[in-house]
Parts: structure tokens; sequence; C-alpha cells
């Protein structure tokens, strides 16, 4: 073996992922073993996940906004004139992130690595520059890479400097190499853009509400100008058009007319075609119309234009009322069809498919349609809303420099001649600050949209490897939390394949935050132009030649290109497989999705981007293209996943396009049925994300169990990157050692979790022990504990600006302070003589690790020191104090200079923590349980070989839960240590219960994976056998330490004088509402008084207690005497109120009695 | 902890160092490495955080030279 191995690594190739596909044995397979289709076609899936990756789509989307849509963003945008001088223009010719004209893209500016950035608190960003052309005097001057700003550039993208480099080279920019990437580093926090789910744009929805007899079909136009809802609704049977901008609901008919459209005959044609039914229900809307009086273009637009809200720019010229009505009907209503050269046509064949949707709703209550399902959702990535934020911050850039230029050509004498680059360059600093802003505060605030959304960007949760990577796969919907509709939260079975079926948060987010499945695919945008030019050469008849009356005809399907219909087309299934041919060939994008819609008598085209696909493996004659010769050529290394696309073995669908397919799941499936199968599923395991693929055996387990284990998962507490020790974060937790699981799935191995794990195979024993195992307790061993079960390490970063003051003074960083005998003090024990802590020094409770002080006169003003120049420089000590319960090492101390030139002191604090009672473990099936006590070794069973467990679970766990993935593991996992191997618990397949069993009869122990125990402590065997074997174990994050707390006295809020709340502020346990129920109903009358009162905020007042208010001193103010005062003691809470009802005018008087 | 900061003598806020015991010397021997060369060198009080070879601006703290000692539980 070992020579073979030394001959692939010579051929060392750049990509070190992919090597192992090389190798002579692949994953168990060597080359010369017999290949069969049915079972190693799986082997696409590590290919896909080479080509495309986890964090695939964000990537894409980063890419294509930075090289396509900035280039269609400048050439939107492209002139900036003067108001002033009309001979002055500045037109942008192109932009680049990254690199200079001189250069070609490939050759990439250096930039600052993402690691120092982390380290630095800056950001990861590379310049953005333009090429302009303009005018200075008579002269038009070319310029070249002048630099308008600095775009934050996503971590592995292409524009990052780790695109494209090996292991070794990740090694010296110190980053790891199985980190996915796809975030932002932004002021040394890595934030992510997290995956926005929203009901697509530009497409017509139906809806219905039967109980009103409302139907209405609404269109949201979205153009890089506006965005802005159409709705085609029906009032009284009556179908009108609503729009924000237009102040009352106009009648369709006249809608249609002055959109071109005077023949109530094709009105009647376009909408309803031949279909008397339809006709019926539609010929009222003539009716209203008539009565109108509206019979001509010119009367509809005048009536449409009375009623258009106005909204003039101030200067802009005042509108006749049909000029508005054009304006109307061109622009704003459906603002996503232009209109050129007033040629309405394709605007009001628009209108009338949304009419006649509405028609046949109202025929057909069944034709609405579903705002759940996937196919009409699209998922917006970090590439869009950077292209938002972007043009927003360009717009505002350039009217910036318009409004300076002005502001100097306005000028009448101007010295020199005037240069409009000197002035562009003072505005450079808004987009990099935009950008900034936008990305770490993640409030998405852009007026053209009159979009305010908070909350896009989260930080990259760096808990554990798997917490990072389920963050980039995460989805987050646009719809609000609080509303009672279960809807867009219930499992859509379109989501089959494309989005994890198990991976939801439980609680007020569930079913809203998804996860993206295995093989999913995000598209981008593609172009529109070329594929309506193949659908007229494929046969499709252009909607504008032919006549209104044959389009709604028997058999003649619509073509619609993303939403509007382009053409028709008599033979759509023919058409449909040629343009899949086309497709399959590699003529057109791959992610160009077609199907029919039998219901609407339509085929749609979608090229638009956010769509939702995923590969499968095409049939023809239900065998499967992809045969054994393919799969030699991928093992092999000839081939890679994109060579399977372009010989049409493996397409991309869509979620529409699946509905017009037929999919086996097994090759098996396929045989001996009548039905012809399209498609053959690559894995079925692969309807699973990346989180949920963790789960051995998830198909035996009851679902919410594996739900629960999606949402720990990303608690366990493991190995982060392989630059873990390099890291300085908040707040870091890693596992002392970590192991990969005995029962592996598929994913875990694809996911590289196997690499970076989170738990430890723990042996376990189900069986009763103690009594400090009843609920989820769990039972640990002592032994293991000292050996490193479950121990780890919480490294902690602290962070100390040493900040510069405009008075010339600065913080500084005084040594330690000394006693008599010239020892440190206390405070002082664990600084060095820099006054910053030692490393490896321990820093217990109260003790200083950086002794900073600031200077006493920081806010003096730089002027004012004539009078007596600052004596000698005096400081005031504000030290970091170390708090908490346990003492920790200093770990790192790292020196560095941020980007305003002030000092960064970061000081990393370690603490090694071992299993205590109280800590938190979990299984991988939703089993957590704290740890309930540590036995000696001595006193746990032992079996004959001598062995006891690491862990006893209490068997109740068993039943209500029904994780019966749970006891496979722990079969297979036992058979694997038995046999040597690691073995499979992937969903869906996996190592085979049966062939587990068998090993274990092989080696002597019973089938069923019950060993026979002695007590620990008598040395009798027990009554019964005990299941006994390995279960994967994970720690999670939550640990007593952290969380343990109490008080006696201590600290109090200044308002009400009551103790503060929060274990943070050294708080006070609350005696809540409920417990004063309860005290109350026991009638513990003085427990209330002093629970609620007497420890709390008792405050000793002078009532008078003749006019009821408080007095001081023995003195009522208001009565001006001292006879009627009662000293009491009330809540000094009760006090403020009542002073706070005073001075709203309300007088609160205290009529006192006696209590008994 | 806060406690002992609120009970505790509290240092007067503006006496001069050599008033405050502190010690003052011009080097301090402390070592520092640069996190790009490795090189080992120390700092003055005044001095740039900077490596004093490549320049790069991310140092850490050398070791501490005293005994450490940790409770192997």
């Amino acid at each position: 073996m070992a020579p073979k191995r030394k001959l692939v690594k010579l051929e060392a190739e750049s990509d070190e992922a992919f090597q192992e596909l090389l190798q002579p044995e692949y994953k168990g397979k060597k080359l010369t073993d017999e290949i069969n289709t049915a079972e190693d076609k799986w082997n696409l899936l590590p290919a896909f996940l080479k080509v495309k990756g986890l964090v695939k789509q964000h990537l894409d989307s980063f890419n294509y906004f930075v090289d396509v849509d900035l280039k269609k963003i400048i050439n939107a945008n492209e002139l900036v004139l003067s108001d002033v001088d009309p001979e002055f223009y500045l037109k942008y010719l192109d932009i680049r992130v990254g690199h200079k004209s001189s250069s070609g893209p490939e050759v990439r500016e250096v930039i600052m690595p993402p690691h120092e950035c982390r380290l630095r608190d800056l950001t990861y960003s590379a310049p953005i520059y333009v090429d302009v052309e303009y005018t200075r005097g008579r002269k038009i001057i070319m310029h070249k890479d002048l630099e308008i700003g600095r775009m934050p550039i996503m971590l592995r993208s292409n524009k990052c400097i780790l695109d494209g480099i090996d292991e070794k080279k990740m090694a010296r920019y110190d980053e790891c190499p199985l980190d996915p990437g796809g975030y932002f580093v932004v002021n040394g926090t890595e934030k992510v853009i997290l995956v926005q789910e929203q009901l697509s744009k530009n497409r017509i929805i139906v809806e219905a509400d039967e109980k009103k007899n409302i139907v209405q079909a609404s269109v949201t136009s979205s153009t890089h100008e506006r965005k802005s809802k159409t709705y085609v609704i029906t009032k009284n049977d009556k179908i009108y058009l609503k729009h924000n901008s237009i102040s009352e609901d106009i009648p369709i008919v006249i809608v249609l007319k002055a959109a071109g459209i005077t023949s109530d005959l094709e009105i009647l044609q376009l909408v309803c075609g031949a279909d008397p039914q339809y006709q019926d229900l539609f010929v009222v809307n003539f009716e209203e119309a008539a009565k109108l009086e509206i019979f001509t273009q010119q009367q509809a637009l005048n009536y449409v234009g009375r009623r258009v809200k106005t909204i003039r720019r101030a200067g802009a010229p005042k509108l006749s009322q049909l000029q508005e009505g054009i304006e109307a009907i061109a622009t704003t209503i459906i603002a996503h069809i232009t209109v050129s050269d007033l040629q309405f046509r394709e605007k009001a064949l628009y209108i009338a498919t949304m009419a006649r949707r509405v028609v046949m709703t109202m025929h057909n209550p069944k034709m609405v349609d579903d705002r759940d399902y996937v196919g009409n959702k699209r998922l917006e990535l970090a590439g869009q809303l950077m292209s938002l934020l972007f043009e927003d911050l360009f717009k505002k850039f350039n009217s910036d420099f318009k409004a300076n230029i002005d502001k100097i050509l306005k000028k009448p004498s101007r010295t020199s001649e005037f240069d409009a680059l000197l002035s562009i360059n003072i505005h450079s600093n808004n987009i990099t600050q935009g950008l900034n802003r936008a990305i770490s505060t993640g409030n998405w605030s852009l007026k053209r949209f009159k979009m305010e959304r908070a909350g896009v960007t989260h930080v990259l949760s760096r808990l554990s490897y798997i917490s990072a990577l389920g963050m980039m796969t995460r989805i987050s919907s646009q719809f609000e939390k609080s509303r009672k509709v279960s809807g867009p939260r219930a499992l859509q079975p379109s989501q089959f394949g494309m989005l994890c079926t198990s991976d939801t948060p439980e609680g007020e987010a569930c079913g809203l935050v998804k996860n993206l499945a295995l093989m999913t695919h995000i598209t981008t945008d593609d172009e529109e132009a070329p594929i309506k030019k193949l659908c007229y050469v494929l046969g499709c008849e252009n909607i504008l030649g032919i006549d209104s009356a044959t389009l709604h005809s028997d058999g003649n399907f619509g073509i619609y290109l993303n939403g509007t219909l382009i053409g028709t087309n008599r033979f759509p299934s023919k058409f449909v497989s040629d343009f899949r041919r086309l497709r399959r060939t590699g003529k057109i994008s791959e992610f160009v999705s077609i199907y029919t819609n039998t219901h609407q008598t339509a085929v749609h085209i979608a090229t638009d981007g956010g769509r939702i696909c995923r590969p499968l493996i095409l049939v023809q004659n239900n065998r499967p293209k992809v045969n054994a010769e393919h799969l030699r050529k991928l093992l092999n290394g000839e081939w890679a996943f994109d060579d399977f696309l372009a010989h049409g073995l493996v397409e991309y669908l869509d979620v529409n396009e699946e509905n017009d397919s037929l999919i086996a799941l097994y090759e098996a499936d396929m045989e001996d049925t009548d039905s012809a199968f399209t498609h053959l599923e690559i894995e079925p395991f692969t309807v699973l994300g990346a989180v949920a693929g963790l789960i051995p055996y998830p198909h035996h387990n009851q679902s919410p169990r594996n739900t629960y284990q999606c949402a720990m998962g990303k608690q366990a507490i493991g190995a982060i990157a392989y630059n873990q020790f390099r890291r300085i974060d908040t707040l870091l937790y890693f596992m002392v050692y970590p192991q990969q699981p005995m029962v592996k799935t598929k994913t875990i191995e694809l996911i590289d979790y196997d690499k970076l794990p989170a738990g430890q195979n723990a042996t376990v024993a189900v069986m009763s022990y103690s009594g400090y195992d009843i609920e989820d307790a769990l039972v640990l061993n002592k032994a293991s504990v000292d050996r490193g079960f479950g121990r780890c390490q919480v490294v902690r970063k602290n962070t100390i600006q040493l900040k510069r003051y405009p008075n010339h003074t600065k913080d500084v960083v005084s040594g330690m302070r000394v006693d008599e005998d010239g020892q440190p003090i206390f405070e002082h024990q664990a600084l060095g003589p820099d006054g910053l802590g030692e490393i490896g020094a321990r820093v217990v409770n109260s003790q200083v690790y950086v002794n900073k002080s600031v200077p006493t006169n920081a806010g003096e003003s730089v002027l004012g020191h004539n009078e007596q120049t600052p004596s000698i420089e005096s400081h005031r000590e504000t030290p970091a104090y170390y708090k908490g319960p346990e003492p920790s090492y200093v770990d790192q101390v790292m020196m560095s200079v941020s980007d305003n030139d002030q000092a960064l002191i970061k000081v990393l604090l370690r603490q090694t923590r071992r299993p205590e009672l109280g800590d938190k473990f979990s299984s991988r099936h939703g089993q957590k349980g704290v740890c309930g006590i540590i036995v000696q070794q001595e006193d746990l069973p032992f079996n004959d070989d001598g062995i006891s467990p690491d862990i006893i679970m209490n068997p109740h766990g068993f039943p209500s839960r029904m994780t019966v993935g749970k006891m496979i593991e722990l079969i297979s996992g036992k058979a694997g240590v038995l046999n040597g191997s690691l073995e499979y618990g992937t969903c869906f397949g996996g190592s085979k219960l049966e062939d587990m069993s068998k090993i274990l009869v092989d080696k002597g122990f019973s089938y069923s994976g019950k060993d026979m125990l002695y007590s620990g402590i008598t040395g009798e065997c027990l009554q019964a056998y005990i299941f006994f074997g390995p279960i994967y174990y994970q720690k999670l994050k939550h640990m007593v330490l952290d969380k343990m707390h109490a008080r006696a006295r201590g600290p109090r809020a200044v308002l009400t004088r009551q103790p503060t709340e929060g274990r943070s502020r050294d708080g006070g346990l609350r005696l809540g509402e409920m417990e004063r129920d309860c005290v109350i109903a026991y009638g513990a009358s003085q427990l209330l008084l002093e629970r609620l009162m007497i420890s709390s905020d008792a405050f000793e007042v002078d009532i008078c207690n003749k006019c009821g208010l408080m007095g001081y001193h023995s003195w009522c103010t208001t009565c001006k005497s001292s006879e009627n005062i009662i000293r009491m003691t009330i809540p000094y809470a009760a006090k403020l109120l009542f002073q706070e009802l005073l001075s709203m005018n309300i007088a609160p008087r205290l009529k006192l009695g006696d209590i008994f | 902890m806060a406690s002992q900061q609120r009970e505790g003598f509290s240092v007067p806020a503006s006496i001069s160092h050599a008033a405050l015991g502190q010690v003052t010397t011009k080097s301090l021997g402390v070592k520092y490495n640069c996190a790009q060369c490795a090189s080992s060198f120390s700092l003055g009080k005044n001095d740039a955080i900077r490596c004093k070879d490549c320049g790069h601006r991310v140092i850490y703290k050398a070791r501490t030279r005293r005994m450490v000692q940790f409770e192997a539980r």
C-alpha cells in the first residue's frame, strides 16, 4: 500500500481534497473492483461537492455580483452631468475589484490576508477601481484605475487571496483548509449574510378568499429603478386593477382599453378565449366601461390619468391628464415590462393574462397558486443584497460628486482649470463606510426600494465546525414570526431534496428558518434575450405577431419567459423536449428551467436567479444514462462532475421542473413498471442537510429527535478549525481529545466532520445506577473523566484599546505595583513588568491582567493649556480585572494597531475544564442529559473483559423517545470496535443490523449487543443482561461553571433600590408573581413581607396622616406641621410610584389605620 | 471583583508613578515575538507596535520565564 501512496503524492495536484478521489483506494474501493452503478453512483456526490461545495451558492452569488452585476450597475449609472456647465461630463467606462487595468483579472492585487484582519479588527477588503472619461476644460481625459472605495471580500470567492490555493499556502496564511468561506470579515468579526427567502418577483400569484368571494392576481414588479405591486382583483364579481399609485380601483376593461385594446371582442378573446363559461363570468365587466361611456383609448387614458396620485418632483413640468394616464400605464403599472414607443401591446397582454388567471380562478377556485410552494419562492443571496446596497451607495456617491462639482463650477472665476478628479476622491470613503456599516450592523436601508431590513447579517458562530457550516446553509424567511399561520411553517412536499427536512429550530422560528439540503444549488441570473431568440427558433410564434382569437384556442400553449408571455406554440411537448435537448448538450445554461403547466396551458421558462435546484441522473428507457464506464472515469479522475453535465448524463432540475418529471429513488424502482421514469436520484440521503447528516441511522428515529439533534449538534464542543489556536475570538470552546465517531455517515466524510469532530466515543451501559440518573441524568466514570473524557478548554478574549486623545495625551499601560518587599501586590501578581499579563500566568478573581491607565485631563481642550502647562502627565488607573469563580491562565497576549492607529491589545484567557456535576452531554439522537454523579471506577459494573462503562444511561430514555437509531448506533459501534472497522449509519442505508449482529456473534458477543455485567459494588453478576457498547457523545456548551450563581447581599439598581437582575450583575433571585401566589395561598404573610419588602427595597417614610402625602424629617410640607407625621416602612418602588403620580398631577393619599 | 474594589483601599486618582510604587524602567526586558517572522525582540515604553525586523504589525508577548505550576486534574 505504502509505495502506491507515494506515487500518487508525486503527482501532487493543487487540490488535496480531490487527491483522495485519485488514490488507488477511494473510500474502500479499489480501481480494479467491479463498479456497480446502483451502488457507486453516490460517487457523483463528492464530485458535486468538489465543484460546488457546501457554500458554493454564496460564492457564486458574490462572484456574479463582483464580475457581472457591478458592470451592469456602472452601465446603468454611467454619466455624471453638471447642471451648471453643459459641456461637462464624466463617464464610467469600467469597474474592477481587486486588480488594476494593467493586469488581467487572474492577477490579484496583494491585500491583507483575512486572518490578519480578524486579529487586527480590520475589514477584509479589496479596492474598487473605475476607469473614467471626463472633460477638463475643452479636453477629454481618460483616467484609469481610480479608486472609489473598498469592497469587503467574501472569503474563498474569486477575489479572495484564498481562492484556489493549496493546503500549504493556506497554512501560511493561518487559514484552515476546511473552512468553508462564504462570509465577510468586517472590523475583525466574521459576518454572514444569511440566505433570504422571498416570494418570487415578476411572477403572477393568484390567491382566493372563498369566504369573502375575492380572487386576486398580484405581481411584484422589481426593476433596478423601483419596486411596485400590481393587483387584479374581483369586487362583486367584477374585475378591477389595483395599484398603490392609483387612488381608486380601475375596471379591467378600461385598463385594457387604455393599453390599446379598444375592441370589446378582442378583450374577450384575450381574457376568455372561446370558452363560454369564462365569457359569462367576464361579460359584466363590459357593462361598467359602457356605463362610464369609455369606448376609446383616449377616454380610457384620461380616466386612468384622473386617478393617478401624482408625486411630482419640484420643477418638473405639469402633465395633462392624458399624459398622466400614458405615464401610468407605461411605467408604473407592471413596471418590469418596459414600454418603448408607446407599444402597449405586451403590457396589455400581460394584464389580460392576469385577468384570465382571475377568471379561471373564479370559475374553479382550485386554480390558485400556493405561496408556500418552493417553486414560487426565490432565495436572495449575499451578492444580490450587496448589489442593491452598492447601487444605492454608488448613486449617492454620484449625486454627492455632482453637487460638489456644481458648487465649484458655479464660481465665476477659477484660478486653475477645473479637474473633476480632485473632488471625486473626497467621497470615496462613503462607499467603503456604507458597505462596512451595512454588513457589520445588518441594517439594509435603501430609500430607493423603501427597504428597511434589519438583521440581514449575523456573526458567524464558531462554537464548532458544524455550527459554522450550519450557519452557511441557513435560510431565513421574511415572514413575521408572530403571525399565527401554519402554512409557511409547515413542511412542503416540494422541499424534498432542496431543503433539509429535519434541520429547523424549535420554538418561534420553527419552520421559518430552514437549511439547504446537501446537493442544492441556487441559480444566478441568466441572460433572457438569447433564450427568447431561441424560443422563436424552436417554433414559438411571437406574441406580437399572432391574432388575438387564436391565442387561447384549444391546444395552443402560451410560452412564458420569466413569467411574461412571449409567444405560443401548438406542440408544447416537442418544444419542451427540443429545449431540454439543447440544454443537455450545453448550448444554453444548465440552470435554465422549462416545464409545462397543463392547467394554465402554458410552458414556463425561467432564467432568473434565486431558484433552488439540484442535480439528478437522466434516465432513458428506464435505464440510467450514467453507467459503469462513466463512473470508472470519475474514479480515475478523468472526469469531473461538470463532464457529466456536459455529456447530458446529469442535469439540474428546479422545483417547477421536478413537477414535470418522474424521479426514481432507486434503480430497482424502474424495473418492471409501465411508467416511464425521466430521472434517478443520485443519493437519497441528500434530502438531509449538512447538520442532519451527522445523525447515524436517522431513518430509524422519531422525526422530532432528529430535529432536536440538529439544534444540539451546533452546540457541541469540538475542534473548530485547523487554525483554532491561532484564532482570538470572544469566546471559543475546544475539546481536548476529540474523536471521530465510530459510526460515521457518508455526509460526515463529505463535510469533513471526521477531521474536525465534536465528541467522543463513550462506552455506554444502558442501565439504572444509583438514583442520580433519573430524568435523563448520566452517570460518569471518574477514571474516564480523569483520562480526559469530556474535557474542554474555554478561551475568552479581552480587548483593550489604548486611545489617543485630541490634546496629545494617550492611554498607557503602566507597570505593576510592588509592596515593601519588592514583590508585586496581589492584584498585580499575574502582570509582567510591562503591565500586561504574563503568558502562562494564573489569574484569579479580582486580579489585573492589563494595567491600563487613562490620562486625567483627556477631556481638556487642545488650545486651553496656556495657564499652566500640563504638569507631569497624570494618569488614572483603569485596569482590566479578571472576574470569575475559577482561575484562568493567560494564553496569548497580542498587540497590534487597528486602522485608526490606536494600539490594540487582545488578551486571551484560558480555562481547562473537566466534566462536573451538571454539565450537559448529548448523543447524536436528540438525547440530552446532564451529569448526575461521577462514580469511582471501582464501583461501576464491568464485563468479562474488565471493561467498565464511561457513561451509564438510564433505560427510561428509550421507550417514549423511540430513538431506535441510537440502539443501532450502539450495536454498529460495538461491532466496529470488535472488528477494527468504522461502520456507517448513513440515512436510508449504512451498515445493516444483521451484518453487525453477525460480527458480534463471531467475536463471541451476544447478537443483541447485551453483555453480562458484574456489579462493581458486590462483585455479583447483574440480574439482567445490559445493553453495552460505544455511542458517540457530544459535550454541549452549557456548563455549570458558567451558570452557577448565588447571592446573599449585593448590588442594587439605582432607580428602584431593588436587587439587580441577572448573574452578570451579581443579581438576586426573584420571587416571582406565581411564587407570590403560592405564598399568599399558603397564608404566609410575614414571609411575603420579608421577601417582597424587607429583603428587597424597604424604605422608611414619614407620612402625614392628615393629608396622606409624604413628608420628611418628621415634617409635612403640605400641612406645614409635624403633628400627624407617622413613620412607616414601605417598598422604595411604592414611594417612587407615589412621587411619579404626583408629578403628573395625581395625588395618591395614604389613609393609615391600626392593624389590630 | 467589584465588591473588593468598593470596599478595599483604592488608589488616589492622581499621584505620580513613583509614589505609587510603580516600577518604571526604560527597557522592561519583556520579549515579544513577531507573528510573521517569529523574531524575538523587546520594546520600550514609547516604541511603536511593530516588528523590528520585518515591520509586521501583529506581535505576541513571549511566554513568561516565571515558574508556572498547573494543577493536573
